[in-house]
């Protein structure tokens, strides 16, 4: 089943409307791995060549491979979300039910649904059209994608709770404009950041 | 969100079972329904790991020991 969402066309600062739909497939991490990769990397390559200060962008996930989750499609602990707009995949989600708890003082030990991969297709990061000389198709596919995920966790009866490891390329994005809680490094996980949403945060953030 | 079609059953639990339902549903602010749909997914993942030849251990880091948790 899928359902209409709105993302940016940044061609013309338009909405449209895309669809979010759970119905993944081995053929989406495949569309991934064949049409999203090369950019990731060409865009990794040209960064990572260039003269970079401190804090500039350089994809931390260029070696990402959802291929190699295939076998995750028949669990029920986990669960993938992609946004498709004009039959491309835009952006893909994949959460966890089962093995986290909250780790915020206020909500420690409680049940969180935690993102454990997010990617939004190249063509709509900014940083990676930049290196490539090209400007972005959509904006907010994240945001919708984070959306799911609160969504995801009330119907799991986990009240918006969520929580994710932050790339160092996106704890801006995690920290600012979801208005997530920055709980602490994570030295078991390549010390990335662990965000959380309490409920109300939840809430705001999808503003229901 | 992206709605799933549900189906219904009747659960029929021992005393000590609801108590223990109950108890955990309270502990982990979940439905009962809810509490139990995370153990199924649970149950599942673990299954899952197990026949791809892994273990499940319990791990006591003050005492040092170990314990595997063999499953049905």
């Amino acid at each position: 089943m899928k359902i209409p969402v709105e993302i940016r066309d940044n061609s013309t600062g338009e909405i449209v409307q895309a669809n979010l739909f759970d119905a993944i497939t081995i053929e989406h991490f495949i569309e991934t791995q064949k049409e999203w990769r090369p950019l990731v990397i060409a865009a990794t390559r040209k960064l990572a060549a260039s003269k970079l200060a401190a804090g500039d962008y350089v994809p931390a996930h260029f070696h990402w491979d959802w291929t190699s989750k295939e076998a995750q499609l028949k669990l029920l602990a986990i669960h993938f979300y992609g946004i498709e707009h004009l039959g491309v995949l835009q952006g893909i989600m994949k959460v966890e039910s089962v093995g986290h708890v909250c780790r915020l003082p206020v909500q420690q030990g409680k049940p969180v649904i935690h993102i454990d991969y997010l990617e939004v297709a190249p063509w709509n990061v900014k940083q990676i059209m930049e290196a490539l000389g090209k400007r972005t198709k959509y904006g907010a596919v994240g945001t919708r994608l984070i959306e799911a995920a609160v969504r995801h966790s009330i119907e799991e009866g986990f009240k918006g709770r969520v929580a994710l490891h932050s790339l160092s390329t996106s704890e801006r994005f995690y920290r600012e404009v979801c208005n997530m809680t920055p709980v602490g490094r994570d030295s078991g996980k390549q010390n990335l950041l662990w965000c959380e949403f309490t409920p109300e945060q939840a809430q705001n953030f999808i503003g229901d | 969100m992206v709605e799933q079609t549900k189906r219904t059953m009747t659960l029929n639990l021992t005393e000590a079972e609801m108590n223990v339902l109950e108890e955990l549903s309270a502990q982990k602010e979940l439905s009962k329904t809810a509490l139990l749909r995370q153990a199924l997914r649970l149950y599942q993942l673990v299954d899952a790991r197990l026949a791809r030849g892994e273990k499940i251990l319990f791990e006591d880091e003050k005492k040092k020991a170990r314990a595997e948790l063999v499953f049905l």
